[in-house]
Formats: structure tokens, C-alpha cells, sequence
């Protein structure tokens, strides 16, 4: 400390290094500092202003030390160091003498008077004093931040790092770290992000789907995808706009391009439509992959479209484009757009669902009142057929509504269904119903929707197809024959008044298509199907790859294949054992047979390596105490 | 030591059990080349008879397993059909000769009889072979 007042008096800047070196180092570096300070003292006057560009930050950081005024952990001393730094210098003996502990006073007048010096030179580069108003700036909230630091070189180092910043901004804003303007995340905002775009992706899937199978799947929407679809605005009014959009969409191609070729089509076009049909509908029968179904059902639809085209006495263009239009009114071509979606839905029940919802919408349009008198409209249009246009769709809607009644009956075979769509095509010549007819069969098939069949649909139009229209009666059987079993218990007293009519002459030709409807219903009874949005989930779930629609198909050809095996064994081993319910001892048996379970490896091992805790807890019964077992048995 | 010479044991049936079958195997394919003019290696007989065995072991454990899924302990054709469930053609075989079997296992409980019968004599024994004989038809019908 003695040493620091020579120097003091020399007013060299080193000295001010010593007094914050002496208080954090230890004497020894006195020495080495006495000859640095030599040193310095040269380059004092030579690098006064911090050279950010040249300099080392080392030696920025020691030009610091140097020129800031040393802190102590004294609070009020430092403030008065403060307030003697801002005054001025012009007492620095003074200063000096009054604390010998402060050095911030030696330094307070050494800066100004190097200030003045420098002043004196004019130096163009950034003047201490700014330098050191900035720093002094930064020095209260420095202190503030660290006022329990024993150390007055990591003050005052904390000081000069402070301070660095100034200088920065001053000359350099690019380094200067922006402030930070982050929006906190909302995590709301996200979830519902990602929600909506989930339900845009299956959306999007939805209407792919749709499109691709002119529609059908529309109607087919899996629990999964109703989930999603059924919060989103976009599919308001249940499905209806929706579907009867996709459908439309779907359906124009194919319409247009029916049309074009409609116009010449023959009967043995038909004819080998029909048999393309059948065996189509064999195949449907075998629940297939919905590319068939669509498949067929663009042949279906094709086919309808010659019909029409032949049939109807209007261009089908007309129809078709009215159906598009939704504003064209005709009966024949409300008909038709129904009859087409019938057939385009005819691979799967709930395409008919939804196509009997779309034609409902349509003739709402149309004829609400109608609606409401559904029953007696699906009377009238099982009645008079012929009075339908001979749009083929129609019929083949007519047939669908019927189809689905038949079935839901009795599952009467497609032979009957084929008679009838003959006495539809006949009919179609005849006349035209008004949309009641259609909105009616769109009714019943919505009403029937799940009960409708798939074969019963493809039969429609198979039927349709077959030229030979048979007498009215023949078509009004299936009609009065369905409704007379399926929708006595449901249909409304009033209507029975008009089917009587009609009845009466089928009722004799009953009997024909009750056996063959039940062979044939047999087969195109719907089975429970595995849904196939859940099959294509798992299995990419587990292939991790993307995987090609026809090997879904396969995929689900094959579940469905290994699933039905699976239950007849299960019904086998059951009736082994003389029992008719399945038992988990059955399922062992099975999981045995499978080489699933074997000596190594017993069933409850499986259980507990595969299954969820609650299942487990069900499965395996586990003692605890109080005599309880849980689950009790 | 008792269970190593009676797992020695074993195994000496077992090896015993698998030269039978090899043997028997062989015998069948020198049939089958004969019959078809086409030639047997060695390793495919050897193949074949190593996978008999291991299926015989599968089929002996899941015939025990049947037996006692009914609450028997005894294996009866009833088992061995529910077993052949896999190929529909062997099934329907296995049927076929099961019901071959039944019959003449019922002709032979009547050739009894009517012994039995005949050696206790009367008409009897007769309108007992006719009910008999009835039953069978019913039975075999």
C-alpha cells in the first residue's frame, strides 16, 4: 500500500492496477507488476481507448482493471466513490488520503486525468469519460446485483464486464444480443393445431378415399375417422354435404364417361355387364378390399348409365348433369343420380347408407312432405315402378330399398332381385315418379341401411342390367313382398292401403324367390367385418413402412381368413369338451395348437409379457390376504 | 443315477423309436420312386423322417392335451379328429375310416353276439341279433 502512493504522485495509470492486484494477489506480484506498470505506463498513452478490433480481450480486460475504480464490498464507500468519480478530480490527493483501503479514489482522479490527457490529444476514438459514464451507468446495477461479493477485483471485473456492453452498443449493434421477444408457448394453441391438422390429414384421406371410390367410403367411416370428422366443421350436417359432394364428384367421371358410351350400349352390353357383375358380386360376397368394390361399382355405374341412356326418353347427360347440379329437379334424373349412387354404393351397406342419405337429401329438396309420408311413397314406388323413369339407377335405388327390405326380411336371393329390376326397367319406360319414390327408398335405406346387404345391392343392378323387363308384378312382388315383412311391424297403417292392391297379385309369386333368396341371401349375408382402417393402422403400425393399398387388401383377406379359422376351431374345441360356451381352457387349447404356449412357456408368462395390467388382473388371479382373490371366481 | 439311466433309457427307446421310423420312411420312398421313376438322396429321407418324429411328439402332446380338455384320460378317435381339423382332406380321410372302423367294429360286437347268442341258444338270441342288426342299420345309416 505504501508503495502505491509514489506511484500515485507519478500519476501513473499502472498504479491503479497494483492497488486492485495487491488486494486480490499476493505481494509477489508487485514486482512483476512494477515492471509491467513501466510498460504500461508507454502504452497508456497509446491505448487509453479500448481497441476492441486489435486488442486481445485479455488486454481489454486489463486496460479494465486498470481504469475502473475499484469497488469495495463497503456499500456506502462505494457510493461515495461513485458520486467523488462523477464530481471530478480535482482533489485527488485528497482522495487518496482519505480512505487507504479505497483505491477507487487513486484511480477516480487518474482517469480524469488521463481523460484530460487524452482530451488534450484530441483523440478521435471513444473518450473515457464516456466510457467510464457508460461503465458508471452499469456500476449501480452491477452493485446491486452483487453486493455481498467479498472480492474487489471480481467487482470490479464484474464492472468492466458490465461496462464492456456499452461500448458495444455504441458501436456495434450487431453484437448486441436482440431482446428476446419469444411468444410463450401456448400449448392450447398448439394442441389445437395439431388437432386440426390431423382432421384436415384424415379429412383429406377421407375425401381421397371417397373420390377414388366414387363415394363409398363416405358412407364407410370407420369409428376412428367418425371421431375426427365428426368435430370439424367442415362436416356439419352429418356427413350429407360431404358425402353427397364426394359422391358427386366421384360420380361425374364416371358419369360422363358412361355417357359417351352410354348411348350405344346394348343389351348384350348388359348382358356381359351383369355377368361382369356376378362375378363381381361373387367376389364382393367374399368381402374383398373396397378397390373392387369400387371397381364394381364404376362398372355398376356404366352400366346404369347405358341403361339410362337407353331407357329414359332423357338424355342421361341431362340427368347426370341436373343430378350434379342439384338443381335439375326431374324425377328421372334424381332417379338416375340416385339409382347411380345406389349402384356406386352397392359394394358396401353403409355406401348405401350413405348414398340413401345423400338421396334423401336430394329429394328433400324436392319433396319434404314426401318424406314424411315415406311410407306411403316407398309403397307407391314399389307399386308402380314402371311409373319411375327408366332410369336404371333409379330402379336400382328402387331395388336397393328393396334389396335391403328383402333382406332385412328374409334375404331373399338376387334371382328375385333380378325379376325385379326387369319390371323396373319396364317400368322405367313407363313413367315417372315423382322423387318421392327415391326419397322413400332413400329412406328405407337409410332406415335399412345396416341391414342392407352388399350382394343385395350388387343384384340390383344386375338386374337392371337384364333387358327383358318382366311384368310389373313381378317387380312389385319383391317391393310388396319386402315391405310386407320387413315394414308391416314398422310401416304406419296407412300405408298398408295401397300395397294391398299390389299384393295381391305377387303374393302368388312369392314363393319363387323365397328359396332362392335365401340360398342366395346366405351368401351375401353381411359378416361382421374387422375394420379395415384398423387393419391398415396396426399393420403399418408394425411394418413401419409405407405400405401399398393392394397389400392391405391382402392384408385383410388374410386377418379375415386367419380370424375365421381361428373361431371354428374355438367352436370345435368347445364342442369337444361337450360344452357351448368358450372358455378360456378352449383358448389355451387353441394357443397350444398355435405353438404359442408350450411346456416352456406357460399362458400366464404370455399374459404378463403381452397384456396391459388390466387385463392381467383379470386374467390371473392373485391372492391377497383377508382370504380374497381377486378377481373372485 | 437312476434318472441318468433312465433318461439313458429313454434315449435309447428314442433313438430306437427314430431308426424305426427312419427305416420305415426309407421303405416308403424306395416305394414311391419306384412308383413315380424319381429319386430319393438320403438327406431327404433323413429330413423327412426326423420331421415324422418331431410332428409324432407335437401330435402325441396335443392328442393328451384334447384327451384332457374333455375331462378324459383316455385318447379316443374323437381326438385324433379333432387334431386332423388342419388339412380338410385329411380330416374328411380320417372320417372315412373312422366310420370304416366303427362298422367293423360293430360287425365284429355282432358276430359276437350272435355267438354268445348262439352258444346260449333260442329265438332269443335271434330277435336280439334282429334288433341288433336293426339298431346297426340305424346306427351305420
Amino acid at each position: 500500500m505504501a508503495d502505491s502512493r509514489p506511484r500515485d504522485r507519478r500519476g501513473a495509470r499502472r498504479s491503479g492496477r497494483y492497488p486492485a492486484r495487491a488486494a486480490a494477489k499476493a505481494v509477489s506480484d508487485s514486482g512483476r507488476e512494477k515492471n509491467s506498470g513501466r510498460s504500461t505506463l508507454v502504452k497508456q498513452r497509446s491505448t487509453v481507448f479500448p481497441d476492441l478490433d486489435n486488442d486481445t480481450p485479455r488486454v481489454v480486460l486489463k486496460r479494465i482493471i486498470r481504469t475502473q475504480p475499484q469497488v469495495s464490498p463497503l456499500a456506502p464507500q462505494i457510493s461515495k466513490h461513485e458520486e467523488t468519480e462523477e464530481a471530478g478530480s480535482e482533489l485527488p490527493s485528497k482522495r487518496v488520503s482519505s480512505t487507504v483501503e479505497m483505491q477507487l479514489p487513486d484511480l477516480v482522479p487518474e482517469n480524469t486525468s488521463i481523460t484530460t490527457f487524452c482530451m488534450t490529444k484530441k483523440r478521435k476514438k471513444l473518450s473515457i469519460s464516456e466510457f467510464e459514464r457508460a461503465a458508471d451507468k452499469r456500476l449501480p446495477q452491477n452493485q446491486a446485483q452483487s453486493m455481498l461479493d467479498s472480492t474487489a477485483l471480481a467487482r470490479s471485473l464484474r464492472m468492466s464486464l458490465g461496462s464492456l456492453i456499452p461500448p458495444d452498443t455504441v458501436e456495434q449493434r450487431g453484437l448486441l444480443r436482440r431482446p428476446k421477444n419469444r411468444k410463450a408457448i401456448d400449448m392450447e394453441a398448439f394442441e389445437g393445431g395439431v388437432e386440426q391438422n390431423m382432421l384436415k390429414r384424415k379429412a383429406q384421406n377421407y375425401l381421397v378415399d371417397s373420390q377414388t371410390a366414387s363415394g363409398i367410403q363416405t358412407a364407410m367411416l370407420t369409428s376412428d375417422a367418425e371421431i375426427m370428422l365428426s368435430n370439424t366443421e367442415l362436416f356439419v350436417q352429418p356427413e350429407f354435404d360431404e358425402q353427397s359432394k364426394n359422391k358427386l364428384s366421384a360420380l361425374e367421371p364416371q358419369l360422363s364417361d358412361s355417357k359417351t358410351s352410354a348411348q350405344r350400349s346394348k343389351i348384350s352390353d348388359a348382358a356381359q355387364e351383369e355377368a361382369r357383375l356376378v362375378g363381381l358380386v361373387s367376389t364382393v360376397g367374399t368381402n374383398e378390399g373396397r378397390t373392387q368394390r369400387y371397381s364394381e361399382d364404376l362398372i355398376l355405374d356404366h352400366k346404369h348409365v347405358d341403361r339410362m341412356t337407353r331407357v329414359s326418353p332423357k338424355p342421361p347427360a341431362n340427368q347426370q348433369e341436373d343430378k350434379q347440379d342439384h338443381s335439375q329437379q326431374s324425377n328421372p334424373m334424381e332417379q338416375l343420380s340416385v339409382s347411380e349412387e345406389v349402384v356406386a354404393g352397392t359394394a358396401e351397406h353403409h355406401a348405401n347408407a350413405g348414398y340413401s342419405e345423400h338421396l334423401e337429401k336430394k329429394p328433400t329438396e324436392k319433396a319434404e312432405s314426401q318424406i314424411t309420408a315415406a311410407q306411403d311413397a316407398r309403397v307407391e314406388t314399389e307399386m308402380a315402378p314402371s311409373e319411375e323413369e327408366g332410369i336404371a339407377a333409379g330402379s336400382v335405388g328402387h331395388q336397393g330399398s328393396r334389396e335391403a327390405e328383402r333382406e332385412i326380411a328374409k334375404g331373399v336371393g338376387g334371382g328375385s332381385l333380378g325379376r325385379h329390376s326387369h319390371a323396373f326397367a319396364s317400368s322405367e319406360k313407363s313413367g315417372m315418379k315423382p322423387l318421392k319414390e327415391a326419397v322413400e327408398q332413400a329412406d328405407e335405406l337409410e332406415d335399412q341401411a345396416i341391414m342392407v346387404e352388399l350382394d343385395g345391392l350388387e343384384e340390383e343392378p344386375i338386374d337392371d342390367e337384364a333387358e327383358d323387363p318382366e311384368s310389373e308384378e313381378v317387380s312389385m312382388k319383391t317391393p310388396a313382398f319386402v315391405r310386407a315383412a320387413a315394414y308391416r311391424p314398422l310401416l304406419s297403417p296407412p300405408r298398408p292401403a295401397k300395397p294391398a292392391a299390389p299384393k295381391s297379385p305377387l303374393q302368388p309369386l312369392r314363393a319363387k324367390p323365397v328359396p332362392k333368396s335365401s340360398g342366395a341371401s346366405r351368401r351375401k349375408t353381411r359378416e361382421p367385418e374387422v375394420a379395415s382402417s384398423l387393419i391398415k393402422k396396426i399393420f403399418s403400425h408394425y411394418v413401419k413402412m409405407p405400405v401399398a393399398r393392394d397389400a392391405f387388401k391382402i392384408v385383410e383377406k388374410c386377418s379375415e381368413r386367419y380370424f375365421r379359422q381361428l373361431s371354428s376351431d374355438l367352436e370345435a374345441y368347445s364342442s369337444h369338451a361337450g360344452r357351448k360356451t368358450v372358455e378360456m381352457a378352449d383358448l389355451e387349447v387353441l394357443m397350444r395348437r398355435q405353438g404359442l404356449v408350450t411346456d416352456k412357456m406357460p399362458l400366464h408368462v404370455l399374459i404378463e409379457r403381452y397384456l396391459p395390467l388390466e387385463y392381467r388382473k383379470l386374467l390371473i388371479p392373485v391372492a391377497v390376504s383377508g382370504n380374497k382373490v381377486i378377481p373372485c371366481k | 443315477m437312476a434318472d441318468s439311466q433312465h433318461s439313458n433309457a429313454t434315449q435309447d427307446s428314442r433313438e430306437r423309436l427314430k431308426a424305426a421310423v427312419h427305416y420305415t420312411v426309407g421303405c416308403l420312398c424306395q416305394d414311391v420312386a419306384e412308383d413315380k421313376d424319381v429319386q430319393f438322396s438320403k438327406q431327404t429321407i433323413a429330413a423327412i423322417s426326423e420331421i415324422t418324429f418331431r410332428q409324432c411328439e407335437n401330435f402325441a402332446k396335443d392328442l393328451e392335451m384334447f384327451a384332457r380338455h374333455a375331462k378324459r384320460s383316455t385318447v379316443t378317435t374323437e381326438d385324433v379328429k379333432l387334431l386332423a381339423r388342419r388339412s380338410n382332406s385329411l380330416l374328411k380321410y380320417i372320417t372315412q375310416k373312422s366310420e370304416e372302423l366303427a362298422s367293423s367294429n360293430m360287425e365284429q360286437k355282432e358276430k359276437k353276439k350272435k355267438k354268445s347268442s348262439a352258444a346260449k341258444g333260442g329265438r332269443t338270441s335271434g330277435e336280439q341279433e334282429v334288433a341288433v342288426t336293426e339298431s346297426e342299420d340305424s346306427n351305420m345309416a
